[in-house]
């Protein structure tokens, strides 16, 4: 089923790793150039910014080249439709024509290939089989449906993780088209994820070490925040800015039961993903426990229909920190800084620059949030404000 | 063949030792698993939560706590940030320093913000410098630079980049016919100051490590500067040319340093002023969507070769 073979992705892999130990200095560059030579591969990759510009490149391409087809001609849209069908279809076969021929690899131009071909063919369902006929939903769920499909095939077939998380996002459209009730789309939802999680969990225990290990794990821990994401009734909303702005999404609105059980849930799903994170020592996993840990303490308030206070973000920055301090320190009491197999020091090249590239973005980002707004010339221009406060607070000086 | 099988076969050949084969097969099965930059990502979560529920907090109550409550608690932070940071931090040195704790870096982050946070309030509140928020960025990019240097800081840095920059802005906002124009000259003349700065400290290794930053903020501000010339509507020819030179800048930089994120500069930034030049007034879509299908076609191919010769995986 997968485009590439096992020992070419595991060649790949090995070269990756010798290439981040030749930079730690735990081989010798005489070592790094002799295993080099072992670790040819026949696939075609390059880096991340050539990989980026290529994929924009060819969704240029593409684009230009099918709205070109369609300019002055003024079909139908059922023409419309059955041409973009066709267009799908040539996508995809020019992303497996670039893999079989030119062995490209994460290589920017078979990935844009296979985004259009999904776009074309849910847009080719939808204008070829639904345009003229009236509306019906269990139908037109179809689009959604075969787009979630394509995008699981796409990830079996090709790798990309991206594709996982397109068949996730068409299978949370799918329930809108099946039922009204928000608390049974929320189950369905959570529901379709979990039978994900299942069936990943069984298939991954085959992989450990090899180079499927980092893909499962990636996919493992989107199945568990897309879990939450379903269960936690506070989060899982299109209109969430508006929704907090407002006010926290009612419990009426639910089943008390249903509602309820969601919050107990939100409450046991962190525990249960960051111990399953620790166990199998699966990095992504445990960022998305600590995430979920997070969403949790900060929808608590509104679930229960409590006031937020200013001061919330303060309690949480300690606590974040508080635990951070914590874990460093009882992990470096350890004999060697190592205890149960965890250690707080930094063994790979890799975190290091993950760790610049990242202090010099969000240091540049975060002033916006922090560093005053400029002021106007107005002379009774009072700071804060803070309407919003609790306890009656009006915030002006 | 899995790492592990390959790791046996190399120590078998006698191409790496036992004692390397041993540690190399501990890192492929995760023995010991660091979480290095979990930790670290949890420390920066919590400053900037804390930090957020400071200046909410300040906001929302500064009248109820009252002025003394809210400059002392902000000065005891900012004095007990500044203790630890002098008195833990190592010897300076122009090469690149590790921080003498796990959380160093974080307090002096956690100190430069609420510098900010308290700057703020005194501004508000009392007007020391009758509303010239200006002077105070520069006070502050200062400052961050000073401590960026001293203490080794890519945070600060970065908070000393985006302070000059807010700098310079807000200097062209406070005039009554501020144009596009000018904030184009303001935007060029940051990129002149930024990239000239970096240059001078990385030639005389003073930290030179921190050029990459430099470059890429002034490399990114400095095409969006020069594209909005060419999306002007009067004098963009030598906006265009301006551009053209950048590209070719960006490009060269990029392939002879192998910093492929300049040869991306080049390409986006690039394509999309030539594109405006060349379609700008080009009202038939048939002939706009032929450009794009083919100038796009000779961009695949261009970086194809560029990615076959120069661009291996980082």
């Amino acid at each position: 089923m997968r485009l590439y073979s096992a020992s070419s992705e595991e060649t790949l892999r090995a070269r990756q790793l010798l290439t981040d130990w030749a930079n730690e200095g735990f081989l010798t560059k005489e070592q790094y150039q002799r295993l080099e030579q072992e670790t040819v591969s026949e696939l075609r990759t390059t880096n991340i910014f050539l990989r980026l510009v290529l994929f924009f490149f060819t969704l240029v391409t593409v684009g230009a080249a099918v709205a070109l087809f369609f300019v002055g001609s003024g079909p139908s849209e059922q023409t419309i439709g059955v041409f973009l069908l066709i267009f799908a279809v040539v996508c995809y076969a020019a992303a497996e024509y670039s893999v079989f021929q030119a062995g490209l690899y994460r290589y920017g131009i078979e990935e844009a290939l296979v985004v259009c071909s999904v776009g074309f063919l849910c847009a080719g369902i939808q204008f070829a089989f639904f345009s003229d006929s009236p509306y019906s939903p269990k139908l037109e769920s179809l689009v959604p449906a075969v787009g979630a499909v394509l995008s699981l095939w796409i990830w079996r077939r090709f790798g990309l993780w991206y594709a996982f998380l397109a068949a996730m996002i068409f299978v949370a459209f799918l329930p809108g088209y099946w039922t009204s009730s928000h608390s049974a789309q929320h189950l369905i939802v959570a529901g379709f994820y979990a039978a994900g999680l299942v069936c990943v969990a069984a298939v991954r225990s085959r992989h450990r070490f090899d180079y499927l290990d980092d893909a499962y794990s990636l996919v493992e821990a989107f199945l568990w925040l897309g879990i939450y994401l379903a269960v936690n009734l506070q989060l899982s909303s299109f209109k969430l800015p508006t929704q907090w702005w407002s006010g926290p999404r009612a419990a009426s609105e639910f089943a008390r039961p249903f509602y309820w059980t969601t919050w107990v849930l939100i409450w046991c799903l962190p525990p249960i993903v960051l111990a399953r994170g620790v166990r199998k020592k699966d990095r992504f996993v445990i960022a998305v426990g600590a995430i979920v840990a997070v969403l949790t303490f900060v929808s608590n308030k509104p679930y229960l229909g409590w006031v937020r206070h200013t001061w919330d973000p303060i309690i949480l920055g300690i606590l974040l920190t508080g635990v951070a301090v914590f874990i460093r320190r009882w992990l470096d009491a350890g004999s060697s800084g190592i205890r149960h197999g965890f250690t707080a020091e930094r063994l790979s090249g890799k975190d290091k620059r993950w760790m610049d590239a990242g202090s010099a973005v969000f240091g540049l980002l975060t002033p916006q949030s922090m560093t005053p707004a400029p002021q106007t010339g107005t002379k009774h221009f009072r700071f804060g404000g803070g309407a919003s406060g609790g306890g009656g607070a009006t915030g002006d000086f | 063949m899995t790492i592990l099988a390959r790791l046996d076969r190399w120590k078998e050949q006698g191409a790496i030792s036992a004692d390397q084969h041993t540690h190399l097969a501990g890192l492929s099965r995760r023995e010991p698993f660091s979480i290095f930059l979990e930790l670290n990502l949890l420390l920066y979560a919590g400053v900037v939560a804390f930090v957020v529920g400071l200046g909410w907090t300040v906001t929302t109550w500064s009248r109820q706590l009252g002025d003394i409550v809210v400059l002392t608690v902000l000065s005891g932070i900012l004095g007990a940030c500044s203790w630890y940071c002098f008195s833990r931090a190592p010897a300076w040195s122009p090469t690149e320093t590790p921080a003498s704790s796990p959380i160093f870096d974080y307090v002096l982050y956690l100190g430069s913000l609420v510098w900010c946070v308290e700057l703020a309030y005194l501004e508000n509140r009392f007007h020391v410098l009758s509303g010239q928020w200006d002077l105070y960025l520069l006070l502050s990019a200062g400052l961050f630079f000073f401590l960026a240097y001293r203490f080794d800081n890519r945070f600060v840095l970065s908070l000393a980049l985006s302070s000059l920059a807010g700098w310079f802005g807000l200097t062209i906002s406070r005039w009554p016919s501020h144009q596009d124009a000018e904030y184009r000259r303001y935007a060029l003349l940051y990129c002149l100051l930024v990239g000239v700065g970096g240059t001078v400290l990385e030639r005389r290794g003073l930290k030179p490590h921190f050029f990459g930053t430099y470059l890429n903020v002034v490399a990114n501000l400095l095409f969006w500067a020069v594209l909005s010339g060419v999306f002007d509507r009067q004098g963009y020819g030598l906006w265009f040319f301006a551009l053209l030179i950048a590209c070719g800048a960006s490009l060269a930089w990029g392939l002879t340093r192998r910093q492929f994120a300049f040869v991306a500069y080049a390409a986006v930034y690039g394509y999309v002023g030539a594109s405006w030049m060349l379609i700008r007034g080009v009202n038939d879509l048939t002939a706009v969507l032929s450009y794009f299908a083919i100038t796009a076609i000779v961009m695949l191919v261009v970086l194809i070769q560029i990615a076959r010769r120069f661009g291996r995986p980082e």
